[in-house]
């Protein structure tokens, strides 16, 4: 199927048929998901999907149509309803589209390969990784591994002659495992996505994570309701990256509804916290050459030493904020109009290691495990519950489950006294392992 | 999976809004593709002879295994967003597809396909049949036509109702929530529709066809004042016709979500630690959906990971507490008629007066367990297999007067509604955040608190719960599961003893 010349055509049709701007962005792709359990296949779903998603503006106005089906027939039928649809919504002189026929240079976004590698080595890589899981004895129950790949290509065309794609892999693998101990049940798990089925961590790697994470917080014991130092563990801390990206959104910003509002150009937090937003990493797993409406990517630096350096913008938003578009228009497929969201979103890692940051810690809680939505972009409050382990005299002392810690994102931002070197820059939104030093914790 | 975290949201949430969650495996490559479009008028629905989806049946099947299956759907969506006095945008929608599911022993193999054509509905039986090599073969029976009876009821039909319609109920909550109060500065409005059209037929011989409404709105209000802003919520929801909204007013959601949005301006720092807490009927009942319901759901009792492993029979809760799972209360969000695999909703009570009665299950659960079908079996779209998912879920009501249990309890927390949670079903540790709460001083609601987080495990909280209100009400809200399911949760107002509050000061 020729779906440049499909998505071209679209476009026109829609001018043809009434639209003073049209946008289509096709969605073709393939994807394999495997699911195995105590040393046998329990799933095995596969196929091949496709979609298009058709924006239009008639006299400013604006509405959208997808459909599954890519025949002319149902094409047609959508993009007349599109136009259709657009008599309810209200004129609106940011309605534009991108012009900028730039694609950033992104490599390592495809891995050809994986399509190759046959099933059963796959169904054997998810058996190998659960029975390296289970190895550990204090693991007596296994909630199955799994295999997941797919593969794509997004074709975007607009009526100011923008015309891209790009082809994109993905595959990842993953295990859960349950220790159990009396009483005491607890689940561990841990996975690995990479664009390239080559880069893959070995399985021992990722079935011992997840056995650790099992067991390491049986026997937990109390601690009491208290102020105190916490350290957010790098396999967590990403978390608190959740509320700062909503806030950053510049729809958000525009209409009050964010924190940091009224900050650009001003303190936020401690001068270690910096951040970064990439859409142009190799291989990142949320790098692309171009965001959803076409506009070229970049890396961005959002907050530089503490300081608050840039929103999030799609085309519509930038224009309303008389800026230009960032780059950050995100589909959640081909279903959806473009919104506001990061690629690869990172807090920079900083020079002190783990066991340094532990080390320096009197007493405190150290956060393995959190639950929660982290903290809220209108206002900032945040509140989650908290798992991990408790610190005393620079050293590890006993797990802990349960807890709850709360704050503001003031107190965390500027709170921030010691940040490690662990971030991994594999996940598509990660900080290292951060202390604050004080923040209130509940517990008996 | 990998994913261990169930969670409940009362809105559909952006991504990147959301927790990155430990251990979920996030494919970035055409990832929408696995995640379905959003998808109101339908193109004429292909018409297949039942002959030829037995053809497809025995296909499935023609390797081994002892159950086939094929799943048509069709769904017409309308989206339309009203905020900041603009409507700002519309979506329509059209998905359609088809999903061939082959279950040997505890193996399942899926396959599905966006053409609807008999012959791709053929390459998806040969894909899914994989799993199959070598099994056992079962003859399938050929397909027949049931009726069931409905528990939704549409007087005027979504297809029916001009979008002009649609704009006025939006444009009523948008100017009800602005005119509420000086301090709401910005109102938003999702209004979302949609139709699902539904063909199952497997080799048990059922085959069954229907189509199923549903509406979801949401009021969102933004109350600014000196210090702080909140952003307050409320929703609405039925599988029914636009005839919901008469019943529903927009008007009377608006006003209850501005209301929200400005007491909470005057929000203090909740206290930490360990306390009574008092949750409002309705909504609340989340807590356990999450809490309890999850972990009761058949497949991890199959599995013998869950909290609930061996304890069918046994007392789990206090007396007062009775849990009920019910996919037949009229139009509810959590109501069909049949699952997505065509068993029968039930009202299914799951824990009587604090005893463990039964277990959900989907038909490979109940095949494992050597439990009945209970008609929890479904699925987001044609493109996710069906697994074990929740209805209606609610807290049957007591005897307890809500005023007397406010009366009762002498501090602790009053939560009067809830935003959503998730929890851990191998060890049933729960987390959810409160929206609207209030300090409970010598058994009086007094000062509005902040957001915090309610923290336990499913076990104390149902063992902790010792007084039941006879107010049972519910809320709309949307339950993942690696797929999406609207559900229904419920509660009476109850008293739990001994939760972990997360507040940012010490008592």
């Amino acid at each position: 199927m020729d779906i440049k010349g499909i998505a071209e055509q679209l476009v026109k049709r829609g001018l043809k048929k009434g639209a003073d701007a049209a946008e289509v962005y096709i969605e073709t792709g393939r994807n394999l998901s495997l699911d195995v359990r105590k040393g046998d296949i329990e799933t095995v779903q596969e196929a091949a999907a496709s979609g298009a998603g058709i924006r239009v503006f008639v006299k400013g106005r604006m509405a959208f149509a997808s459909s599954n089906d890519l025949g002319e027939k149902a094409l047609e039928d959508a993009v007349g309803r599109a136009i259709e649809f657009a008599r309810v919504t209200t004129a609106d002189a940011n309605n534009i589209l991108p012009d900028d026929p730039g694609t950033t240079s992104v490599a390592g976004l495809y891995d050809p390969h994986i399509a190759q590698v046959p099933m059963d080595e796959k169904i054997d890589l998810a058996k190998r990784l659960e029975k390296l899981a289970m190895k550990d004895p204090r693991i007596t129950k296994s909630d199955g591994a799994s295999y997941r790949e797919s593969e794509g290509e997004i074709v975007i065309a607009n009526s100011n002659g923008l015309l891209k794609s790009f082809r994109s892999s993905g595959c990842g693998y993953g295990v859960s495992v349950v220790a159990e101990k009396g009483e005491q049940k607890s689940s561990g798990s841990d996975s690995c996505s990479r664009r390239f089925y080559g880069d893959l961590k070995p399985a021992e790697e990722v079935a011992a994570k997840a056995a650790r994470e099992a067991y390491e917080t049986l026997d937990p014991r109390p601690v009491k309701t208290q102020r105190a130092a916490v350290i957010f563990h790098a396999d967590v801390s990403g978390a608190l990256l959740g509320g700062i990206l909503g806030a950053v959104d510049g729809e958000r910003v525009l209409q009050g509804a964010s924190f940091l509002a009224k900050k650009m150009g001003q303190k936020i937090g401690s001068e270690r916290i910096t951040i970064v937003d990439d859409g142009t990493r190799e291989k990142g797993m949320a790098s692309e050459p171009f965001d959803g409406e076409g506009v070229p990517t970049q890396k961005r630096i959002i907050v530089d030493q503490g300081v608050l350096k840039g929103f999030l913008y799609n085309t519509s938003v930038a224009k309303r904020a008389g800026v230009r578009s960032t780059g950050n228009a995100s589909r959640e497929g081909f279903g959806s109009l473009p919104g506001i969201g990061p690629h690869n979103f990172f807090m920079a890692a900083g020079g002190a290691r783990l066991e340094d940051v532990i080390g320096a810690t009197q007493s405190g809680l150290l956060v393995k495990g959190v639950t929660g939505y982290g903290i809220n972009p209108v206002n900032g409050n945040f509140s989650g519950g908290a798992s991990g382990f408790w610190v005393e005299n620079g050293k590890i002392a006993f797990p802990v489950r349960g807890l709850t810690i709360a704050g503001t994102a003031e107190e965390i931002l500027n709170g921030i006294d010691m940040v490690a070197d662990d971030l991994d820059l594999s996940l598509t939104m990660a900080a290292p392992t951060l202390r604050v030093k004080l923040l209130q914790i509940g517990g008996e | 999976m990998t994913n261990k975290l169930f969670s409940v949201e009362d809105i559909p949430r952006r991504k990147f809004l959301e927790l990155s969650l430990k251990g979920g495996i996030a494919l970035a490559a055409a990832p929408a593709l696995l995640r379905g479009a959003q998808a109101g008028q339908a193109p004429p629905r292909p018409q297949f002879a039942l002959e030829d989806l037995n053809k497809v049946i025995r296909r499935a099947l023609a390797k081994g295994g002892e159950f086939g299956e094929v799943y048509i759907e069709n769904r017409v969506s309308r989206s339309i967003l009203l905020e900041e006095g603009k409507f700002k945008s519309a979506v329509f929608g059209i998905s359609q597809g088809a999903g061939v599911r082959v279950i040997s022993g505890d193996k399942t193999g899926y396959a599905y396909t966006d053409d609807l054509t008999v012959e791709a509905f053929l390459r998806a039986a040969d894909v899914a049949s994989y799993v199959a090599r070598g099994a056992k073969a079962v003859k399938p029976v050929d397909i027949r036509e049931e009726k069931r009876p409905s528990y939704i009821t549409v007087q005027v039909p979504l297809q029916t109702v001009a979008d002009e319609k649609r704009l006025e109920i939006m444009k009523r909550a948008h100017d009800a929530a602005l005119a509420y109060d000086a301090r709401i500065k910005m109102a938003s409005i999702d209004y979302y529709d949609e139709v699902r059209g539904r063909v199952i037929a497997n080799s048990e011989g059922l085959y069954l066809t229907d189509e199923l409404p549903l509406i979801f709105f949401i009021v969102q209000a933004l109350a600014v004042g000196n210090d702080t802003s909140h952003m307050g919520r409320e929703r609405l929801s039925r599988h029914a016709g636009i005839e919901m909204f008469d019943e529903l007013k927009p008007e009377d959601a608006a006003r209850a979500c501005a209301r929200e949005s400005v007491t909470m301006l005057d929000a203090k720092a909740a206290p930490a630690g360990k306390m009574d807490v008092v949750m409002q009927n309705g909504w609340g009942g989340v807590l356990v959906h999450e809490a309890v319901g999850h972990p009761l759901e058949g497949d991890n009792i199959a599995r013998e990971t869950g909290v609930f492993v061996g304890k069918l029979g046994k007392p789990v809760a206090n007396p007062k507490f009775t849990m009920v799972d019910d996919g037949t209360l009229p139009c509810f969000r959590g109501t069909t008629n049949y699952d997505d695999e065509g068993t029968p909703m039930k009202r299914n009570v799951l824990i009587q007066d604090g005893r463990l009665v039964k277990f959900m299950t989907d038909i490979l659960s109940a095949k494992q367990l050597k439990m009945q079908r209970t008609g929890n079996g479904r699925r987001e779209s044609f493109r996710y297999m069906p697994i074990v998912r929740m209805t209606n879920t609610f807290i049957d009501k007591g005897t307890d007067k809500p005023a007397d249990i406010l009366a009762s309890t002498a501090s602790g927390i009053y939560v009067q509604s809830l935003s959503g949670g998730s929890v851990n079903p191998t060890d049933g540790v729960f987390n959810f955040t409160c929206r609207e709460a209030y300090l409970i001083e010598n058994g009086k609601k007094t000062t509005p608190v902040k957001g915090a987080t309610l923290i336990g495990n499913c076990l104390d909280v149902i063992q902790g719960i010792d007084a039941v209100g006879n107010d049972l009400d519910f809320g709309p809200g949307i339950c993942g599961k690696g797929q999406a399911a609207e559900v229904a949760a419920g509660q009476p107002t109850v008293r739990i003893r001994g939760i972990n509050v997360g507040g940012s000061r010490a008592r």
